[in-house]
């Protein structure tokens, strides 16, 4: 699963542009992710802060 | 509502598109998501006079923190090169030009102030959502302002939305950017840190900056930028920054940037029917350094001067706008194309590759460089060879 940690966001937009299903979105200091996510993994290898995470499912 | 041109994004970019089609006296709407122009910061803030001789501006102390006089580049085993001596001109620029780190946010304050100033409506805390289209020509934009939603006509319109760049793909401009094509950036603003405050500093090596580098920009006697791009799924842009900062005693941090540059060189077409692009969206960033301030000065100002004209002769369409992205590929197409190349190339280059380039370049000085001593080393490093054969 794809996690997004608010805490640790930048609100930089990285995330953003390399979101194949285009499915995040920066409003003011904030990502929203929308339904869809394919778990490609690109939010979480662009993100310079870390705030998306691949964690195991429970 | 309705405007002769509407301006997505108001920071560089942006103002620069507003200012040059409002002094050419067209209606211009620059509408800007968030709150505040220009923050947070997402730059290292370095440019140079090519800058402020693009928008007929006179650089100022208002936003101009200090003036560097060269550079210094380390190699990942810690040798020191500086490049004015090792190009024999300053690296600035082709042109030679002075150096500057500006105030960011007092610039890009600066130019909305001067868009507004010759006529430009600015909206803020507005986000556009969506492109209105007639007959697949872009004419107008769907925006939200606290939560309500408003339809705004136009003519041209023209995405400055930097890397996020939803208007560019919602125009079919684009798809999403791979990962590898993008820099993911942190950097602190240090106080504390003792370095010359007339020099840039670069830093490269897997270590310090997998697949881009570290840069440590002086802002005057009092504070540092110290950043770094990578590419790397290793760990975050954030945790490269803290292990190289760990090295300096009792410095302080004043503030965090981050964000993410576009290394993948300009998009294949920068106009449709009805709409342009500009800046970061536009990929107007160079590959190998991640600069991007000059080129889209550059480009918006052509993209805001085609936009009103086209918006004046009442004919926006592609075959009219195109002139946009004919003018601006004649003065940075080639530069960018040649950067991309370069960037590939480096990305294949290995620590010890280039402690070797440093070592070669460090004995022998670029203007007399001769061809036997050059072709002996690089047959040497075949990585190399592919590299710097342009430069010989
Ligand atoms: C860490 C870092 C360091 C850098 N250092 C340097 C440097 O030292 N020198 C240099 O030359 N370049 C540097 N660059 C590159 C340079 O900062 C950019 O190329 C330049 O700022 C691009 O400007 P822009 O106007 O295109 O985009 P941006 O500055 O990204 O502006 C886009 C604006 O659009 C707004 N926006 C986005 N979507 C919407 C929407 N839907 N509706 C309304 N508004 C919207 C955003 O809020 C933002 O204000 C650096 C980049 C980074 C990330
Ligand atoms: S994992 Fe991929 S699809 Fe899911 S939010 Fe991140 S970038 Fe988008
Ligand atoms: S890349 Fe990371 S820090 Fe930047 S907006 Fe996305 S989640 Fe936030």
């Amino acid at each position: 699963m794809i996690k997004y940690q608010r805490d640790n966001c930048g609100y930089c937009g990285a995330c953003v542009a390399v979101c194949p299903q285009q499915i995040l979105e920066l409003t003011e200091n904030e990502v929203t992710k929308g339904i869809g996510c394919d778990e490609c993994g690109n939010c979480t290898i662009v993100c310079p802060m870390g705030a998306f995470t691949r964690e195991d499912e429970p | 509502m309705k405007y002769d041109v509407v301006v997505v994004g108001g920071r560089i970019g942006g103002s620069v598109s507003s200012l040059f089609a409002s002094r050419d006296d067209v209606d211009v709407l620059m509408i800007e998501k968030r709150q505040e122009i220009g923050t947070p910061v997402q730059c290292a803030e370095g440019t140079t006079l090519s800058t402020f001789k693009i928008l007929d501006m006179k650089p100022s102390r208002r936003f101009i923190n200090s003036y560097i006089e060269g550079a210094t580049v380390y190699a990942p085993d810690g040798r020191a090169l500086d490049l004015e001596e090792v190009t024999g001109r300053n690296f600035l620029d082709g042109a030679g030009y002075e150096g500057y780190i500006l105030d960011r946010k007092v610039f890009d304050k600066h130019l909305a102030i001067q868009a507004a100033k010759a006529g430009t409506d600015i909206m803020m805390k507005t986000t556009v959502k969506d492109l209105i289209r007639k007959e697949g020509k872009v004419c107008g934009v769907v925006a939200k302002h606290l939560g309500k939603i408003m339809e705004i006509k136009a003519d041209v319109v023209i995405a400055a939305d930097g890397v996020e760049s939803n208007m560019t793909r919602l125009a079919g401009l684009t798809s999403p950017n791979q990962p590898r094509d993008i820099g993911s950036c942190a950097q602190l603003e240090l106080v504390g840190l003792d370095i010359d405050p007339y020099r840039l500093n670069f830093y490269f090596g897997r270590k310090i900056a997998p697949g881009g580098y570290l840069w440590m920009f002086p802002k005057g006697e009092d504070t540092v930028n110290v950043g770094l791009g990578v590419r790397s799924n290793k760990k975050t842009a954030y945790q490269y920054l803290n292990q190289f900062i760990s090295r300096f005693d009792d410095v302080t941090p004043v503030e965090l940037n981050i964000g993410g540059v576009p290394l993948s060189g300009p998009i294949d077409r920068t106009y449709s029917d009805g709409f342009l692009v500009v800046g970061d969206a536009a990929g107007q960033v160079d590959p190998v350094t991640g600069g991007g301030i000059h080129t889209t000065a550059f480009c918006a100002k052509v993209a805001g001067q085609v936009a009103a004209e086209a918006a004046k002769k009442e004919d926006t369409s592609a075959d009219v706008l195109k002139k946009y992205d004919d003018i601006w590929r004649e003065r940075f197409g080639k530069n960018l194309e040649i950067s991309l190349k370069y960037r590939n190339a480096a990305d294949k280059l290995t620590d010890k590759d280039m402690n070797a380039l440093a070592e070669f370049l460090e004995k022998n000085k670029m203007e007399n460089l001769s061809k036997i001593s050059a072709i002996k080393f690089l047959g040497k490093h075949p990585n190399l060879l592919k590299l710097i054969k342009d430069f010989l």
